[in-house]
């Protein structure tokens, strides 16, 4: 969805300068999740399909309270549960939030080729315009977090907005307003940090918690959307949150150094070949010279 | 609740047990976690699943499912082993110095039943249930206790007269006494031993010893400025004994000192948004509005009724008390003005006569039964699903199958408007069902206006969010349109006793559609003379609405439709819909907010959040106190308390009661099944009472005697306990109707523990078939570890749980998705002897795959 | 290949028959779309491109099935060709002297058969890199469809899919270059399909005797 009230800061596959690109500064927004006072009432999830206009989808049970195994197109906010036993046999349930966690340096726009289908605004929102998206899909390659949706009808590709129209409206995204625990919260990236940190402190120092700490991955430059654990050295027993996300080895590969080196490539082949038949010319002159029986003619000495 | 959703954030420690607040108030649960994240307070939750709540608690006990008594039990025992206890508090506060007469027998000493009981009636003699009185009181003429429980039973409407409390209690301070209540409490609890509670509840000794210590461990050291809260829903009272639950939470919390105190108390989780308000609204049949005990046969007339039901004080010892319920006759006359206006006069006794008399017990659970019967001929069902929400539903089925009509008014065709398309009812059964029903299309609740009076008490107005789709109508209005015409009938007609009809008051703008802010109004009550107050010389005008309950008079000058919420609607406006969020004190009071009963009182019995010179126990949480230059109590809340009684006086705080002091020891008429409460198994249990193998159940419970009444064994196959619930995603039985919830969880399942599954080789999604002795519930196998395999009396019982969302009407029922089968089809018709509330947790299943 | 219809009435020598030729420019115009909108992927300088090939969601969808157009073509290249395309001690010879053939020092070439080794490479490299297109190109065609814990595959087919496309432009631009502009005469052939036979005896001596003798022995 386009916003014309929010600045991009990056922008997908696009040549030249960064549309309206340092007119003015602005804060990063973040997104904070304390996993230990989530209860997984699913109002986020509602209230995410409501704000959105999401149309609704068919689940089935599938043994567990998670509503779906995997965010849909149609479905951006899912929390996650997980039965965990820790070393000493007591049993831990975990629930969290899984949504866009609007990198820093998304592997998404690092692999989009459509010209201005993925944005960060300035603001750290990462959002797909899907009036540009192509549907490629490559979006779902670069993401480290399993966050892109295709959609095989519209062809295109979904996933979390940050609401970034109700954040241009000054408002907090509509999973932080239904959370009635309050384990949401919302504000700058340096104010959710100090929040974070204060509680995975008050984990530690107050309940037993000794590796409680906050996630906020520095392999994709830091995330819009953090998380309180209350073991934040096994991030993967929360549903598979990865330990140390980065945009893929190979996708950086391809867009970066490969990128580079194929241009390179294609660009100096052209020169050659053109340098080529500057000096040798082509092999005859015609065809009808070839009939001449006149060796040598077509070649330059 | 004594204490309110936003006071939680107070607290320091909290039992939540008998409840899941997490999963079914999650709004509300935001207190308890601002606790956590402000105070550091700690959360305990003991459930028979490791539920969302559980998933954010520091310690989670496994209980089997109807033996909260037996842990509660032990974790009294505890407080008092290792001196746990709010000894000050203990000493002037509650009746634990009182002496008990000395033929008073605890269960221990009389065959696992208390003193007093005949077994051919089932019924217990309350007499040696009493305080020993200061000799030369008590005895002639004094009131009985006022609940009336038991008296509300006897068919004949005789009911019999127990002998009242003394009015002098004899005490001893020192506690030491063997008859006083402290003393007896200690034998009581004495069996309860860690040993005990881990062969009945199924919590490992060490697990429950890490509970009891971390619950009392507030107490520890003698500090009594830190305060723990219980909190608890339907889990407590869904059981042969659920009041007996409430209660010795009560009891534990007077032990510790918590109970008026912010962050403390004893506070119920109310299930609907507005239940707190339908019980207030005498939605149990022996009460009448404001909790005024309803007439019995007994009752000739209005002095006999306001004097049996108008407690005298019990004083203890040198003490005073103010027994507020001394008050009864005025709230009585002012209902009977606000019921009959005019025609109530101080001739005719306040027209009592006109009001219905109740010959017997009315409550859910015999309105089927006598249907069932054959009694009752037809019903109203608003707003609930009564097929579905009542135990044992084939009974309920075929109940309906008997009446003459059925009218059931409601937002969706449900279960009980479409009873005779039940599964298991044949074409050719279906053409002999006679029953007439009418479905009569309701607004839902954001298509109407009023007020919900939340668990908290509070009493807020919401307005009308959409207007009604098609030809819907507002309950008020079907209702009203109903009594017009019979009235017109009545008119037309007379009949044996028009009167009551003919005369009841409906002075509404539109007669046919009373506005809510006009019975609100008639809630509130008006003055029907100029009054004024002696001693502040204000004055209220005739047809003024009155500030408060206070204003009340037995005279015939005021009119009130339920005292408890007179203040709610006064001549500044409707008090419920304020909305000044604004708290002062930061205490959570939000006196500016909404209008909480009574008096707009936050906590109840908050006196006793002060020490005996009126100071509070803790300086940080000030609630009230005594302002000795003013001579009065004064506060961020409304003090609950005579606001001038000095505290040499010694008043006792709970002023509800006529002794003044809260009751460890419930006495006389109090309960039906116990002064103190004991441990009964639930009525289908998988063991034997261990405490007493020869009294295994709750005594005083009556089973039901129709063919589709039965009661399973262990013995006949049924060996696996089962509790009932529900779920965040759903509500009752409607949002099955909802793509969105249905979305959310598409299907109905079973939860069974992982060990379960292991052994009968069923995996997660596998279609089990659940059987009780009544009927069967179909639904996919959710294989989970938050379920464990118990050892009860070192016996390996499995507990499984079934949400209960599901039926033969809905989104996935209707395309036929589902099994089509209602989860009460499993439980069984057996009730509280208090509340009357159905045994829906702790009955016995087998399992078996499809 | 039969040789027996390989002199034409007008003297020329058939090169390519029909099919072959059909075959080719199976290959060659969804080849020229495959890149043309694989470049419009490839870089956003470049992006322009997919409004030439129907805009970026058309692109998007039709460059798939291009590639499989493409695949095609060339499995049917494999069965009519491959048998031709083995390397002989002749290609290592070519490959030897590789010097004198680009500075147009034909006659310095050691005898090329049918298909110089060049082509042979061509050949063999459109052969490889375009079942690895196609299996890379599977992988992005439906990226939805590859399950998370088999995530590697996606990331291999990206670095798969560009690698593999930018070695076939290389021999692309290498084929067009000796085909329209070095060899005059080797365009017609994929055209008209004959050569003259002096075109013939010049780049691929060995490959003239054998149609010459083959054709005199018929005689």
């Amino acid at each position: 969805m386009s916003q014309a009230t929010l600045r991009i800061q990056k922008i997908s596959a696009h040549a030249g300068p960064i549309p309206g690109e340092g007119t003015q500064r602005e804060s990063e927004v973040c997104k904070l999740i304390d996993t230990t006072t989530c209860i997984g009432c699913k109002a986020c999830e509602v209230a995410c399909m409501e704000w959105n206009d999401l149309p609704f989808g068919a689940t089935v049970f599938d043994n567990t309270y998670q509503t779906m195994p995997d965010t849909r197109w149609n479905y951006w906010n899912l929390i996650r549960f997980n039965e965990h036993e820790t070393e000493d046999g007591s049993l831990m349930w975990l629930m969290r939030k899984d949504q866009c966690m609007h990198c820093a340096d998304p592997g998404c726009l690092a692999a989009c080729p459509a010209d201005g289908a993925i944005v960060q605004y300035t603001n750290g929102i990462v959002d797909f315009q899907q009036e540009h998206c192509i549907g490629c899909g490559y979006c779902i390659t670069g993401c480290p977090f399993n966050i892109p949706k295709f959609n095989s009808e519209t062809k295109r590709v979904y996933k979390c907005t940050l609401c970034a129209d109700r954040v241009s409206e000054g408002l907090e995204p509509a999973c932080i307003k239904s959370c009635p625990t309050g384990c949401l919260h919302f504000g700058t990236k340096d104010d959710m940090k100090d929040l974070a940190e204060t509680r995975a402190r008050q984990l530690r120092d107050h309940y037993n918690f000794s590796k409680a700490g906050v996630y906020d991955p520095p392999g994709v430059g830091g995330t819009g959307v953090i998380y309180v654990l209350h073991d934040v050295t096994e991030p993967e027993i929360y549903g598979g949150l990865p330990k140390n996300p980065h945009v893929p080895l190979t996708v950086k590969l391809w867009k970066g150094p490969l990128k580079w080196l194929g241009n390179l490539a294609m660009v100096g082949g052209l020169i050659g070949l053109f340098v080529h038949y500057l000096r040798f010319g082509p092999k005859s002159r015609e065809d009808e010279d070839l009939e001449a029986s006149k060796p040598h003619e077509g070649a330059q000495p | 609740m004594t204490n309110g959703w936003v006071d939680i954030k107070n607290t320091d420690m909290m039992l939540i047990m008998g409840g899941n607040p997490a999963e079914n108030h999650p709004c509300g649960f935001k207190w308890p976690i601002e606790a956590k994240r402000n105070r550091n307070a700690k959360m305990i939750v003991v459930d028979p699943r490791f539920t969302r709540t559980a998933s954010v608690s520091d310690l989670f006990c496994q209980i089997r499912a109807g033996t909260d008594i037996a842990f509660l039990g032990g974790v009294i025992r505890y407080a008092i082993e290792n001196n746990r206890i709010a000894k000050d508090y203990l000493l002037n506060y509650t009746n634990a110095a009182f002496l008990v007469k000395s033929d008073f027998k605890l269960p221990a000493d009389a065959d696992g039943v208390f003193s007093g009981f005949d077994a051919k009636s089932q019924t217990y003699d309350k007499t040696s249930w009493n305080y020993q009185g200061i000799a030369g009181s008590g005895g002639k003429d004094s009131a009985q206790g006022y609940t009336l429980g038991a008296a509300a039973h006897p068919p004949s409407g005789a009911a019999p007269s127990p002998p009242p409390l003394p009015e002098r209690v004899s005490l001893d301070l020192s506690l030491q006494n063997p008859n006083c209540v402290f003393q007896l409490l200690k034998k009581h609890y004495s069996r309860y031993t860690p040993e005990m509670v881990e062969r009945i509840t199924g919590i490992p000794k060490e697990q429950f010893l890490k509970a009891a210590d971390l619950f009392t461990s507030i107490r520890k050291d003698g500090d009594i400025k830190k305060v723990a809260t219980i909190i608890y829903a339907v889990g407590w009272t869904h059981h042969s004994f659920g009041t007996q639950i409430i209660r010795t939470a009560a009891m534990l919390q007077l032990l510790l000192g918590n109970v008026g105190r912010a962050g403390g108390g004893v506070n119920a989780l109310r299930g609907h948004s507005n239940i707190q308000g339908a019980t207030d609204m005498a939605g149990i049949f022996d009460n009448l509005p404001g909790y005024l005990k309803v007439p019995t046969p007994a009752d000739t007339d209005f002095d006999a009724w306001a004097k049996r039901i108008t407690p005298k004080p019990a004083k203890p010892g040198t003490w005073d008390t103010f027994n507020y319920w001394g008050n009864t006759p005025k709230f009585g006359v002012s209902l009977l003005k606000a019921l009959y206006g005019d025609a109530a006069t101080k001739q005719n006794g306040w027209a009592f006569d006109y009001l219905p008399k109740v010959d017997r017990n009315y409550s859910w659970v015999q309105l089927w039964d006598n249907m069932y019967n054959g009694v009752v001929k037809g019903l109203f069902a608003f707003g609930m699903n009564g097929v579905a929400i009542g135990p044992d539903s084939k009974k309920n089925i075929d109940a309906l199958k008997k009446a003459d009509f059925l009218v059931v008014g409601e937002i969706y065709p449900d279960e009980t408007s479409e009873f005779w398309r039940s599964p298991g009812i044949s074409p050719d059964e279906m053409k002999t069902i006679q029953t007439t029903v009418y479905r009569l299309p309701c607004a839902g609740f954001a298509e109407k206006d009023g007020t919900f009076t939340n668990s908290a008490r509070w009493l807020q107005w919401k307005n009308t969010a959409l207007p009604m789709p098609g030809d819907c109508r507002l309950d008020q209005a079907i209702v009203a349109q109903i009594f017009l015409r019979i009235r017109d009938l009545y008119k037309k007609e007379g009949g044996k006793f028009p009167d009551p009809i003919l005369k009841l008051a409906w002075n509404y703008t539109d007669p046919s559609n009373p506005s809510l802010a006009d019975v609100l109004k008639e809630i509130n009550g008006k003055a029907l003379a100029d009054l004024e107050d002696p001693a502040t010389k204000q004055q209220i005008k005739t047809g003024q609405q009155l500030p408060g309950f206070a204003w009340l008079k037995d005279d015939g000058t005021t009119s009130c439709g339920n005292w408890i919420y007179c203040g709610s609607f006064t001549e500044a406006g409707n008090q419920t819909a304020r909305r000044d969020a604004s708290d002062p004190s930061n205490m959570g009071v939000h006196q500016g907010w909404g209008w909480s009963w009574p008096a707009n009182r936050r906590v109840l019995y908050n006196r006793a959040s002060c020490d005996l010179e009126g100071k509070p126990w803790d300086s940080t949480r000030k609630q009230v106190w005594w302002n000795e230059t003013a001579q009065k109590w004064v506060g961020h809340d409304v003090p609950d308390f005579k606001l001038d009684s000095k505290p040499k006086d010694h008043m006792g705080p709970f002023i509800m009661n006529p002794e003044g002091v809260g009751r460890i020891f419930g006495p006389l008429a109090a309960f039906a099944d116990g002064p103190f409460p004991e441990f009964y198994e639930p009525v289908e249990s998988p063991t034997e009472n261990l405490l007493h193998p020869q009294q295994a159940h709750n005594p005083v419970v009556k089973k039901f005697r129709t063919p589709d009444d039965k009661y399973g064994t262990v013995q006949d196959g049924f060996t696996v306990v089962c509790t009932t619930y529900r779920l965040t995603e759903h509500y009752h039985y409607w949002t099955k109707n909802n793509p969105m919830n249905v979305q959310l969880v598409p299907e109905p399942f079973v939860e069974i523990p992982a060990e379960m599954a292991n052994d009968m080789g069923i995996t997660g999604g596998e279609k089990l078939k659940i059987s009780s002795v009544r009927g069967h519930y179909i639904a996919k196998a959710m294989v989970t570890k938050r379920i464990k395999s118990m050892l009860i009396d070192g016996k390996k019982t499995y507990q499984i749980g079934i949400p209960i969302h599901w039926g033969y009407r809905g989104i996935a029922e209707d395309e036929g998705k589902t099994a089509r089968t209602l989860t009460n089809s499993l439980s069984p018709t057996v009730i509280d002897p208090n509340a009357f509330t159905p045994e829906f947790k702790g009955f016995l299943v087998k399992v078996e795959k499809v | 290949m039969s040789s027996r219809e390989q002199i034409l009435p007008h003297g020329r020598i058939l090169r390519y028959q029909f099919h072959e030729r059909l075959t080719h420019w199976a290959a060659g115009f969804s080849y020229i779309y495959l890149l043309l909108s694989g470049l419009a992927f490839w870089s956003p300088w470049l992006f322009w491109l997919a409004t030439i090939c129907g805009g970026g969601q058309i692109s998007r969808i039709l460059h798939p099935w291009f590639g499989l157009v493409f695949v095609v073509a060339i499995l049917f290249m494999y069965v009519m060709w491959a048998a031709q395309m083995h390397t002989t001690e002749a290609d290592k010879a070519w490959w030897r002297a590789i010097g004198h053939y680009t500075r147009n020092e034909d006659d310095k070439m050691p005898p090329a058969g049918r298909y110089n080794a060049g082509q042979k490479l061509l050949f063999w490299g459109f052969f490889i890199f375009g079942i690895l297109l196609l299996v890379s190109g599977l992988v992005l065609w439906f990226p939805e469809w590859i399950p998370w814990n088999l995530r590697f595959l996606r990331y291999l087919a990206v670095l798969v899919h560009a690698s593999s496309a930018l070695i076939t432009i290389g021999l692309f631009m290498i084929h067009i270059y000796m085909s329209v502009f070095a060899e005059r005469g080797a365009f017609g052939s994929v055209i008209r399909g004959d050569v003259s036979q002096e075109f013939a005896r010049r780049y691929h001596p060995a490959w003239y005797e054998e149609v010459m003798g083959s054709a005199a022995r018929r005689k």
